[in-house]
């Protein structure tokens, strides 16, 4: 029948064209793993992104010639990728805690970005950079304990300032997120209620609040909700031009986020461990030097396997990422550079790679 | 739904008394083929979800449906108030749509004069092509806010009686995700109502009409009844749609877990919106705990399906229709 006969025809056609395209997936295939000794993957962190697949990574590949492939798939993925080795390195905005270093087995963290995140509000009446709050009446809001823009707190730390009779809506990140590990690592430092209560993650048990996914949906949420307050990375409160709620430092001081600020609460360490710990640097110490050091400042880590294949490649490419020019071709996107102390520690981490 | 009877039927029976041709057995082993792989692939599907969701059940086992802790710090996983938030959200959007979407369906089939059929019905069906997340971000960024200031405040101060028109503060609550809900499943059940109105026989309508029935009632006494299985159906098709939409839900819902409140004007979570927004950076026992969550929507999706299957034929049977 010319029917069956035409069927016969399109299926071997079908089939031929299945065979080349699963021999091109082949050939390619072959073809990528030869590059590969030339190509570091890596994985984890969002908020270093557009640091490393924006701006370093297409800088490494034209100037050494070897590719970075990095994928944002957040940083507690990015911890199970490296400790699965199904990548080169990790990156985390939280550091490893005891468990997931022991599950790494001799994973190095070294620091290598400093950025941070911010408070932002939207209270009628109310202009960027007007409120000013302190860590524990900041707690407080976010713990539900004080509901009102006029609450005598609030008012106490703002004279001169009219604030509305205007209930709180707390604005929080419904993903999890770096941001919110910042967030809840300095609130656990300012107030013991929260440390015990709620405690510090990447995502928590809120305790009061509405989640925004993302970024763009805490800011979405804060703009258009009169009386609320969020938080963001200082790199989208620069761009979107949120308005920021200055906070009191330890040295006495109502600062707000910017690379200069989150520069100094780096600077403000005085010595940083020399083993894989992570270092917290929110609620900086108090110092003369530094009293602008902002609040909720943090490093965010690269993670890799003590010994690897690449080690030799990871190892010149976390010291070339860790170089004042690199560190300066960043600072657009509100990212501080490494203080010198902290740049020195990195590296001498970096010779644990084998 | 109907794929199991197509390929049990060819496949099985031999065409006895002709020659095979080989086109005939390349047609069976290719519907074959992709008959088996879609079963072979919901077997996977259900098997990675179990597999996946272990360590949360032997951890939490039904405790999970009862606890409505989220907290990664401490470990501590529990979905009820999930469960809530996806069946209030769903039914609450079944219960808006349904009638909108039978009016729809009345209006374009009885109604509407027919140079305006067209372009309505069609305007109405591109409405469920709009990508979920964008109807996400309209309900953040503008319907939001809308309910917040013109319609919950009027609703909570002439109804605040009744527990679930309670105080607003945002424009991301359990009742935005229905509104934005009701509007991706009306055309659902808009589109299939107006075929069935469609396939009323026109003899039974003039008949109607003939007795001097007045519209309505032709429409309550005929057309109703006669589509009333299909009509089901069609619910129930647009109840799964609104148990597994995840993305709009997420941007709109306000993301908060925790005690269950009967506020509708305050945030909440569903199952599908959670896993989506959570998935990213859980790792451990909370991403097992998410695929339990996954677990608990395939279970509402089997017995959404299963409830369909057997509305359909019931009301088929006591109509002495086929069942469709």
């Amino acid at each position: 029948m010319p029917r069956n006969g035409k069927l016969v025809r399109i299926t071997t056609g079908v089939l031929a064209v299945a065979a080349v395209t699963a021999l091109a997936v082949v050939m390619t295939g072959t073809a990528s793993a030869k590059s590969s000794a030339t190509t570091l993957t890596g994985a984890g962190s969002s908020l270093v992104a557009p640091a490393v697949s924006g701006v370093w990574g297409p800088a490494y590949s034209s100037a050494k010639g070897v590719n970075v492939n990095y994928s944002s798939i957040g940083s507690g993925k990015g911890i199970i990728a490296i400790t699965n080795r199904t990548v080169d390195f990790g990156a985390s905005d939280a550091p490893l805690n005891k468990a997931q270093a022991a599950a790494c087995k001799g994973c190095v963290q070294v620091p290598w970005a400093l950025a941070g995140t911010g408070p932002v509000e939207n209270i009628p009446g109310v202009n960027g950079l007007q409120l000013k709050l302190t860590g524990a009446v900041l707690a407080k809001i976010y713990l539900g304990q004080i509901t009102n823009w006029d609450d005598p707190a609030i008012k106490a730390l703002n004279k001169g300032l009219n604030l509305p009779n205007k209930t709180i809506t707390v604005v929080h990140r419904s993903d999890g997120s770096g941001d919110t590990y910042v967030f809840t690592d300095y609130l656990s430092k300012i107030s013991k209620t929260w440390a015990t209560k709620v405690g510090k993650a990447t995502t928590v048990s809120w305790p009061t609040g509405v989640g925004g996914n993302g970024n763009a949906g805490v800011s979405a949420l804060v703009r258009s909700t009169p009386g609320s307050i969020g938080y963001v990375s200082t790199f989208y409160v620069v761009q979107n031009h949120l308005h920021m709620v200055k906070m009191l430092n330890r040295a006495g001081h109502y600062v707000y986020p910017s690379v200069k600020s989150i520069e100094s609460a780096a600077q403000a360490l005085k010595k940083v461990p020399s083993s894989t710990a992570g270092i917290s640097i929110t609620d900086p110490a108090k110092t003369q030097k530094f009293a602008n050091a902002w609040v909720m400042a943090t490093f965010t880590y690269i993670i890799v396997p003590a010994n690897s294949a690449k080690g030799a490649d990871l190892r010149s490419f976390i010291n070339w990422a860790l170089a004042p020019a690199q560190q300066q071709s960043i600072q657009k996107l509100i990212f501080a550079p490494l203080p010198k102390l902290v740049a020195n520690a990195a590296k001498q981490r970096v010779k644990q790679i084998q | 739904m109907s794929t199991y009877d197509a390929t049990g039927d060819t496949a099985r029976r031999p065409l006895s008394g002709r020659r095979v041709h080989t086109g005939d057995l390349i047609l069976k082993g290719v519907a074959g083929a992709a008959a088996l792989g879609a079963v072979v692939l919901v077997g996977l599907i259900a098997y990675k979800v179990i597999e996946g969701s272990r360590l949360s059940i032997s951890t939490f086992g039904l405790g999970f449906l009862t606890s409505t802790t989220w907290d990664p710090v401490h470990n501590q996983f529990g979905a009820a108030d999930l469960i809530y938030g996806t069946i209030v959200t769903s039914i609450g959007a079944l219960i808006l749509a349904t009638p909108l979407a039978l009016g729809v369906a009345l209006f374009l089939t009885e109604l509407a004069p027919g140079w305006i059929r067209g372009p309505v019905t069609a305007l109405v069906e591109t409405l469920a092509a709009i990508p979920s997340v964008v109807i996400g971000l309209w309900g953040v960024l503008v319907l939001g806010p809308v309910l917040r200031d013109d319609v919950m405040p009027q609703l909570h101060s002439a109804l605040g009686f009744i527990p679930i028109f309670g105080p607003s503060t945002t424009g991301s609550t359990i009742f935005t995700a229905i509104v934005v809900l009701t509007i991706m499943i009306l055309p659902i059940i808009s589109s299939i109502s107006r075929e069935l109105f469609t396939g009323v026989p026109s003899e039974l309508k003039e008949a109607a009409l003939g007795l001097g029935v007045t519209r309505w009632e032709m429409v309550r006494g005929v057309i109703f009844p006669y589509a009333r299985g299909g009509v089901a159906a069609a619910m129930i098709l647009g109840l799964g749609r609104a148990l597994g939409e995840a993305i709009a839900v997420a941007l709109v819902i306000g993301s908060v877990n925790g005690p269950i409140h009967a506020n509708f004007f305050g945030p909440a979570n569903t199952l599908a919106a959670w896993i989506a927004t959570e998935f990213g950076t859980a790792a451990g026992l909370e991403q097992s705990s998410l695929f339990y969550c996954a677990l608990i929507l395939l279970v509402f999706s089997l017995l959404v399906n299963v409830l369909a299957q057997f509305i359909v034929r019931h009301v088929a049977k006591k109509q002495g229709l086929p069942a469709r």
